[in-house]
């Protein structure tokens, strides 16, 4: 029997999934290999137990917690699907900010039932067994992770930063044109893909495991940037937002 | 008889249906959106205006092309800076490639299977392999378009102020213009799919509000409805106003004290002589005409307007092509001020106002996003077709009551990060 | 592979022809029939090697800031064979490389293309490196330093040969060197017009002008870092790194690399592919269990640098670094060799300023107390002198004694390092200096200088056997090794001493020799040309106690101390032994003076004795036609 994935969403965008669809012709080869046995997003029904779960989105309610046990509960393995998932990605930025008085501002008035607690990543409620980074996920590195999984061995993510591939892909460093770039310290697996596309690194896949702290903020330092603006650079998609430090 | 179909499926976002009614009388009729508020306001507050566009890309996965247009239209409109027609061009082109991928999405993956009662597309793997096979065939051809031009399919990383951050190579505009063209059997065949599907019978007189300007609507900077609106969009807190209900999480709008829609069916009623040939004839052989009042026929409007956008998307690379593309000196934004823009993004028009201080950090944010504008009238809409559906029994019922939902394409993710409300 | 068939009849004079710009593109749109023509271009504002479609837009005048063509010998990516998850026939399409012509090889980058070659095709050759060079045509071009070059410090500024072609610019236009048979038949083919025509004389190389240079010899660098492996500068290096990578990723001559599987899509088979790996990253040398053999930052810093500048230098003569600048360029730290070295050079050169440089302070010896003093034999006597304060030297270092009116004269030091403040000395009495310093008492002083030179460094000793063999004063350098060997003793295998000497009573240290060697504690053979003599030794030379040794030359480190004449007959026997050049170490002391590098007295041909000797490893001084008599 094939192995049965489902997909689910949180708080988030959704384009974690659509990047999953726009794998295309590789989508239908997947077909072949597993049983999509939920995706709401483009199907009804529901299931009872399932191989492999890829969860989408942030935690801010109870019965989104509740929600995730249920599929945690009836799941082999679980992966957080993007950033959002796995970081809490750019709706954590609203932990810095003061939710009441936000709430107040955009519906005017603190209405009960819009009260969500601070998004949280997955791995605060449940446990995640593997993670595809990314603001959005790339498409290939989903399939690097499912295969993996399909053949038993545990996914590995790169060790190395953005830089890497930057390098790789001969695009001018970020830093020579006077702008900043997280690039140095975040996790590559994008192709650099925002840099070649003129923009800069910012992190949305996250710290590597080790980033060189010191150095790191000396460099932005030197290019004239406060702490508070140092931090802010980190906090668009780390939770942490202690910059790595 | 009441139902409640939780986690509606095949939209974007959560959103329960639920109904409620007895001796041939609704007596409740709700779309509960219970998709997580993100106070996407409190998160771009104080942000400097380079990296607005691409935090606010992150509303939407499915229309983060849109966003971004409308945040830099807003924030170019605010800090005074002008943009090319290159510039223009290739963001057109880019609106283009997001209402192909946007709307051959929903049509094919969303809709279809009610009408070939399936659960999804992919059980049709196997059975009706070549239709899923042009459904990802057609799909890619927008999401390539957006690949090109915005750099990525999801999440566009080379547009920036001012125009574009890195622009697109020749080549695979050429090679795309010949897809295009070579994909013209593919879109006669989705077209003979969608003339063959039992449209249900439907029929709601409401208002038709989408973006004025020369051609099909796009950019405008005139709001029209078949109600006489006729506003600029600096304006259009005066004619839309959002409020709270308390099953939703996102805001509902309307256009003086009445519901109104917006998308592919507001768009081609209004504008339908401005469509291409091809997509006019597309028109024809479905059967559609622009008075009709039939809100399932977003469904036919949405393919009128991809072959549109496919016509127009050939036109338009001949041109950027023909003029040469050209790098430009961007200048680096400068101050600040405040500005609205408006851009029609696959499910309708899509509001974007700023206000930025002299630091250029974004000082207050207000987004007005199509869905919210739909989620009154699919409510109204849901009330009046009810009724008429307490025949067939529950399982039809609720069949028929979901696809009307899904003939608005709502997009809850989209839909609850509205923003500031006007009349705080 | 023989560099001789890639590159065959290099050196041969060839004429250089003019060409026209018009010219060579037409040879690129000829070579484009049959091969990928690769070239530089600008794409998108900036300068990429890639393939060239339109001969008009290949760069042949352009900055150093390209990608090397490694990325094309040598790729990130490449499939080394196909598998089936499951076993089963498995049909491989033929995976011969790409028939390739580069254009714009800058002349450090054809020196890194023969250091990919001494490495990659060293032991069993690299098969998929070695197919992908065969079939790539290697076309040089000159090019102008940028401000993070330094070619002209490593002598990678020019290029004679290691092409097939070369442009050198004249003028408008382009006078084209051929560099190999091939490169003549390419010419023959596709530009037979330039092919014809009669050479022009070849335009001398110029020399380069790097504003970043090293202030040293580049033949330094080698023992420079040898003296440098614990130094500081590693941590600071390693504290300013981010770990990113880019110096080896761009490095046109790091192929470190890793090897892992892709999976096709349906998981039925897959390719094992391989990857460009670096040893600055997290992953590199992390074996199970998390350990990490290299795990600090600055550790990987230095060993680059040792890659670089020391390990492939000790293997091929030449540093694995051709001065691209490609590193430094891009190093958002801006860790940069050429200040990394320089700066080490300056510090070991430079001694720390003392606060009294009077002129002629480093020549002013300081009183050293005489504690005891010993006969040896009839004509050497033992000092033991307590120095003012603790000298620091290894095994084989000298002190300058004084007896002011007679001069200065360099003494070897006969006791180990651990010994505080009191040292000691053999001193022959020879001339009238030396019968000057017998004539001393315990109590009375002397003056002296040093401790100078670089002795033997004793982790090449360290868990291996030791052969020491002694001739004459020889022994005397020898004894302060020996005895800091004993002094660890665990530390070390067996220690075999052969030693030899005119006759028994010229044995020095004969109390410690008969101690020795009653004890077993190491295994001691003497030799004395007096046929007849106390201890009832054959008349021999020391070479004849080789005849019985049992040594395992591989797992055995030699120290040999001598006359000069000794190291002719000593030397050819070890190595037929087997002992390795980096396990051979020699005494090679010589009239030192100044013991500050500076008279010039003691060099052998390039080389400071005080400084970088007396004692060196045998590869070092090989290639030195002074070094030993032949």
């Amino acid at each position: 029997m094939k192995p049965r994935i489902g997909f689910f969403d949180f708080t988030g965008c959704e384009g974690c999934q659509l990047s999953v669809l726009n794998l295309e012709e590789e989508f239908l080869e997947l077909l072949d290999l597993v049983e999509i046995a939920e995706f709401r997003e483009v199907m009804s029904g529901q299931t009872d137990s399932l191989d492999i779960a890829f969860v989408e989105g942030s935690i801010c309610r109870p019965e989104e917690e509740e929600r995730l046990r249920a599929i945690r509960a009836k799941t082999r393995t679980l992966v957080a699907l993007g950033a959002c998932a796995d970081t809490a990605g750019v709706n954590a930025l609203v932990r810095f900010r003061d939710a009441h008085q936000v709430r107040r501002h955009i519906y005017g008035d603190d209405h009960p039932h819009l009260a969500t607690d601070l998004p949280r990543p997955l791995s605060e409620v449940v446990r995640v067994d593997c993670r595809i980074p990314g603001c959005p996920i790339d498409g290939r590195e989903f399939l690097d992770v499912l295969q993996a999984l399909l053949m038993g061995r545990p996914p590995e993510l790169p060790s190395y930063a953005v830089c890497v591939e930057c390098k790789l892909a001969e695009l001018p460093c970020t830093f020579d044109r006077g702008d900043i770039c997280l690039g140095p310290v975040t996790r590559a697996g994008c192709a650099a893909v925002c840099i070649a596309g003129g923009d800069r690194c910012r992190g949305c896949r996250g710290l590597i495991d080790t980033p060189r702290q010191a150095p790191y903020w000396r460099i932005l330092e030197e290019a004239g940037l406060t702490e508070e603006e140092i931090l802010k650079e980190f906090r668009t998609f780390n939770i942490a937002g202690k910059g790595g430090r | 008889m009441k139902i409640e179909v939780r986690h509606l499926s095949r939209i974007e976002g959560h959103a329960h249906l639920v109904v409620d009614a007895e001796h041939g009388e609704v007596r409740e009729c709700r779309l509960e959106i219970v998709e997580t508020p993100r106070l996407f306001e409190g998160i771009l507050k104080g942000l400097h205006c380079t990296d607005v566009a691409s935090v606010v890309a992150r509303i939407c996965g499915v229309c983060s092309h849109s966003h971004s247009l409308a945040s830099l239209a807003a924030t170019e409109k605010a800090l005074g800076i002008e943009t090319s027609e290159q510039t223009r061009n290739l963001r057109r082109l880019l609106a283009y490639g997001e209402i192909v991928q946007s709307h051959l999405l929903q049509l094919y993956f969303m809709a279809v299977p009610d009408y070939l009662g399936a659960p999804s597309l992919f059980p049709l793997a196997a059975a009706r392999r070549d239709l899923l096979l042009r459904a990802l065939r057609l799909k890619k051809l927008g999401n390539d378009l957006c690949q090109v031009v915005g750099g990525r399919a999801v999440h566009p990383v080379s547009l920036c102020i001012g125009g574009f951050s890195s622009l697109p190579e020749a080549s695979p505009l050429q090679d795309l213009r010949r897809r295009f063209v070579a994909a013209l059997p593919d879109f006669e065949a989705t077209v003979e799919l969608f003339a063959r599907l039992e449209i249900p019978a439907f029929e709601r007189e409401t208002e038709y509000l989408c973006l004025q300007e020369k051609g099909y609507p796009l950019f405008g900077e005139t709001l029209v409805s078949t109600a006489g609106v006729h506003a600029s969009v600096a304006e259009y807190r005066s004619v839309l106003s959002e409020y709270v209900v308390p099953h939703s999480t996102a805001k509902f709008a309307r256009t003086k004290g009445k519901s109104h829609m917006v998308g592919a069916l507001a768009r081609t009623r209004n504008a339908f002589a401005a469509l291409s040939p091809m997509a006019r004839t597309v028109a024809s052989a479905l059967g559609f005409t622009p008075c009709t009042t039939n809100p399932f026929h977003n469904l036919q409007a949405r393919l009128i307007e991809v072959v549109h956008c496919v016509e127009e998307s050939i036109r338009l690379i001949d041109r950027i092509l023909a003029d040469g593309l050209r790098p430009e000196k961007v200048q680096p934004p400068q101050g600040g001020g405040c500005a609205s823009a408006a851009v029609e993004a696959p499910r309708g028009t899509l509001f974007h106002s700023y206000v930025y201080d002299d630091r250029g950090r974004l000082e207050q944010a207000d987004c007005l996003i199509p869905t919210a504008q739909n989620l009154a009238n699919i409510e109204a809409d849901l009330r009046a077709f009810a009724p008429t559906l307490f025949p067939l029994g529950r399982e039809e019922f609720t069949r028929r009551l979901e696809m009307l939902v899904r003939a608005y394409d709502p997009c809850i993710s989209c839909s609850t990060h509205l923003l500031r409300v006007s009349f705080v | 592979m023989p560099m001789s068939t890639l590159h065959d009849r290099e050196g041969v004079e060839r004429p250089w022809r003019p060409m026209s710009r018009a010219e060579i593109e037409a040879l690129v749109r000829s070579l484009s029939t049959a091969f990928e023509v690769i070239g530089v271009r600008e794409r998108r504002g900036r300068l990429t090697l890639e393939r060239i479609d339109d001969p008009a837009e290949l760069r042949l005048d352009f900055p150093p800031h390209v990608h090397s063509p490694k990325k094309y010998l040598f790729p990130n990516w490449e499939r080394l064979f196909r598998f089936r998850t499951a076993g089963g026939v498995l049909l491989e399409p033929d995976t011969a490389a790409v028939p390739r012509v580069i254009f714009g090889m800058h002349p450090c980058d054809l020196h890194a293309v023969r250091i990919l070659d001494h490495c990659l095709y060293e032991g069993e050759a690299d098969s998929a490196y070695r197919a992908k060079r065969q079939a790539t045509v290697l076309v040089g071009t000159d090019c102008t330093p940028d401000a993070h070059c330094f070619c002209s410090s490593l002598g990678t500024d020019r290029v004679e040969g290691g092409f097939d072609l070369f442009l050198h610019r004249l003028g408008g236009g382009y006078l084209v060197q051929v560099g190999s048979d091939r490169g003549e038949a390419l010419l023959r083919r596709h530009a037979p017009a330039a092919a014809d025509r009669p050479g022009d004389p070849p335009i001398p190389l110029q020399a380069k002008e790097c504003t970043s240079r090293l202030r040293f010899r580049s033949e330094s660098l080698s023992p420079l870092l040898e003296d440098a492996y614990d130094h500081p500068v590693w941590k600071s290096v390693g504290e300013r790194c981010l770990g990113c990578g880019a110096c080896t990723l761009l490095c046109p001559t790091c192929y470190c690399f890793n090897v892992r599987d892709r999976l096709d899509l349906d998981l039925a088979g897959g390719e094992r592919v391989r990857t460009w790996d670096s040893c600055q990253f997290d992953r590199f040398t992390r074996i199970s269990e998390g350990a990490d053999g290299r795990a600090d930052q600055g550790d990987r810093q230095r060993h680059r640098f040792f890659r670089k500048y020391r390990y492939l230098w000790e293997k091929h003569r030449r540093t694995a670094c051709v001065g691209c600048g490609r590193c430094s360029r891009e190093c958002l730290s801006s860790i940069e060799p050429v200040a990394v070295l320089n700066e080490l050079f300056e510090e070991r050169s430079t001694p720390p300023p003392a606060p009294d440089l009077l002129p002629g302070a480093e020549y002013r010896p300081q009183p050293a107390q005489i504690l005891s003093v010993e006969d040896l034999t009839p004509t050497e006597k033992l000092f033991r002198l307590r120095l003012p304060t603790p000298p620091v030297f290894t095994p084989g270092a000298f002190l300058a004694v004084s007896v002011f009116g007679l001069g200065e004269a360099p003494f070897s030091i006969a006791s180990p390092p651990n010994a505080g403040a009191e040292i000691e000395l053999v001193i022959r009495a020879a001339g009238p200096l030396t019968r000057a310093l017998h004539r001393l008492e315990a109590g009375e002083s002397v003056g002296v200088r040093g401790p100078f030179g670089a002795g033997f460094p004793l982790e090449s000793f360290t868990g291996r056997d030791v052969l020491l063999v002694a001739g004459g004063l020889g022994m005397i350098t020898l004894r302060s090794l020996l005895l800091s060997i004993l002094a660890r003793r665990s530390d070390f295998g067996r220690v075999h001493l052969l030693y030899g000497a005119r006759d028994v009573p010229h044995f020095l240290f004969r109390n410690d020799l008969l101690e020795w060697h009653r004890s077993g504690i190491i295994d001691c053979r003497f030799a004395v040309e007096a046929p007849r003599n106390e201890w009832g030794l054959p008349g021999a030379e020391v070479t004849h106690l080789f005849r019985e040794l049992d040594v395992v030359a591989s797992r055995t480190t030699a120290a040999v101390s001598g006359p000069p004449q000794m190291y002719r007959f000593v030397n050819p026997l070890l190595l037929r032994l087997g002992f390795d050049e980096d396990h051979l170490f020699l005494n090679l002391e010589r009239r030192m003076k100044c013991g500050l590098g500076k008279c010039g007295k003691c060099r052998i041909n390039d080389i400071c004795v005080c400084e970088c000797g007396p004692i060196f490893p045998y590869h070092r001084v090989r290639h030195l036609r002074e070094a030993i008599e032949r």
